[in-house]
């Protein structure tokens, strides 16, 4: 079963990470979920696949309420973001799924209808989690050609989907990065294929550079904390993406 | 190359929702041969009709018979294709089934791993009652299929009829005799043909889930 650790609170606003599921099959990716929540209600973000839903589910529920939920952020389409989209759906079919308007038509393939969604427009929107304000920012071509970042200003905590992932050995267990150097080379390939546009990377640099981050959590790996989070920036500013031998 | 592992073999998908698909494929696959063979009766018809037309008067009854198996095959062609309309009915009807077993599976899974959380329960039994509903449509298009096939075998044994009834005409052929006699027996071949493959339709397990339910 997956764990559910809290690594953000303050009061009622909270950010919990849904982690690490030693049972799930080896042909799964490890995928991490994230919580935010504010005065009780609570935004999922990218909830995974529908293979790990129960694990997903029951690692959530043993410290919030589900059906305190009153959405879900995708950043992208991808089936290990919200595959599971059916599943939540039959547990609350009012529940609305934040995702780039570009997906808005196709992830209705996992479950849903036009009602189920809330469209983001490329520029990014404020999501108003019962008081607090959260900014969708845009990530686009990284990887997917709409796709969105979540941003708490008051966290100071940045969901960054793909980027910052990295794609750990399977009995990794800590929830931060320790040694950026040893954990970064289980990154780069996985940045190099799937980060297409080397130009979305660099405006994605700036944008992010301007914003106060405490911690960057990627949907695969560990998350990067304090120093961590500017040199993971300054690393990736670096790097040459969208690298394939073919 | 790259040689797909298991490529030539049945696929076995071992739920049975996923049994009953691939039965269903299987009888679709039937009832194309089937198709093909009444299609192959309309051409052999009309040339016995023509050969009959040459044959003159020996070979009246034989240019009847000829007519009316054709007219057969135009109509076991219809019938295949009701048959063919129930079956995509079944096809819907059954992947239906398939998600609801895989949705029923995840949320039962999450209900247990939650500790028996309300609302999850309540989604389990909403899905619940979908699958049971879909199941009783899918034995609704069993009988449905099977009252078809039941329609499609009584229209077979009449091609039967017309096909032993031409051999008998044949006879009466003189000089023609011996080729209205090898039209005639085609006929009766290919009718057989189309018993075998009903046959095998009405053994289909599809059909055998339908009686133990």
């Amino acid at each position: 079963m997956k764990a559910s650790q809290c690594f953000f609170q303050d009061g009622e606003h909270k950010w919990v990470a849904i982690v690490r599921d030693p049972d799930r099959p080896d042909a799964l990716i490890d995928t991490n979920e994230y919580l935010v929540a504010c005065n009780g209600s609570g935004l999922l973000l990218d909830p995974g696949g529908a293979e790990i839903f129960p694990a997903v589910f029951s690692a959530l529920s043993s410290g919030f309420d589900p059906a305190s939920l009153v959405g879900l952020f995708a950043s992208h389409q991808d089936p290990d973001i919200i595959s599971s989209l059916a599943l939540w759906l039959e547990f609350n079919p009012r529940l609305p799924c934040y995702v780039s308007w570009l997906w808005a038509s196709f992830i209705p393939h996992f479950g849903g209808s036009a009602e189920s969604f809330v469209a983001i427009p490329d520029e990014g929107m404020e999501i108003n989690l019962n008081g607090l304000p959260l900014q969708a920012v845009p990530a686009h071509y990284l990887h997917a050609s709409g796709n969105f970042h979540l941003y708490d200003a008051r966290a100071k905590v940045l969901f960054s989907g793909d980027v910052g992932a990295a794609l750990l050995p399977s009995r990794t267990e800590g929830l931060f990065v320790e040694n950026f150097d040893a954990h970064i080379r289980h990154a780069e390939a996985f940045h190099r294929r799937w980060m297409g546009s080397n130009e979305a990377k660099r405006a994605w640099c700036e944008r992010v550079s301007r914003l106060k981050i405490d911690m960057l959590c990627p949907q695969h790996g560990a998350i990067y904390q304090n120093q961590d989070v500017e040199r993971f920036i300054n690393w990736f500013d670096g790097l040459r993406v969208g690298v394939a031998v073919g | 190359m790259t040689q797909i592992p298991g490529t030539g073999n049945r696929v076995l998908i071992p739920c049975s929702a996923g049994q009953d698909l691939v039965r269903i494929v299987q009888i679709n696959e039937e009832i194309k041969s089937i198709v093909a063979v009444a299609f192959k009766i309309n051409i052999m018809a009309l040339n016995a009709i023509f050969l009959a037309k040459r044959a003159g008067t020996t070979a009246l009854g034989f240019g009847v018979l000829s007519n009316e198996l054709r007219v057969f095959s135009q109509d076991l062609k219809t019938a295949m294709g009701g048959l063919g309309g129930a079956i995509h009915k079944a096809v819907t009807e059954v992947s239906v089934l398939l998600q609801d077993q895989r949705v029923l599976r995840l949320l039962q899974e999450a209900e247990r791993l939650s500790g028996g959380n309300a609302r999850v329960r309540e989604a389990v039994l909403a899905r619940q009652e979908k699958l049971e509903s879909h199941k009783a449509n899918l034995a609704q298009q069993r009988r449905q299929l099977k009252l078809v096939l039941g329609n499609v075998a009584q229209l077979v044994e009449l091609g039967g009829v017309l096909a032993k009834s031409a051999k008998i005409e044949a006879a009466y052929g003189q000089a023609f005799s011996f080729a209205l006699s090898q039209v005639s027996g085609e006929f009766d071949g290919v009718v057989e043909e189309i018993r075998l493959s009903l046959s095998h339709l009405n053994k289909s397990g599809f059909f055998a889930r339908g009686r133990s339910q």
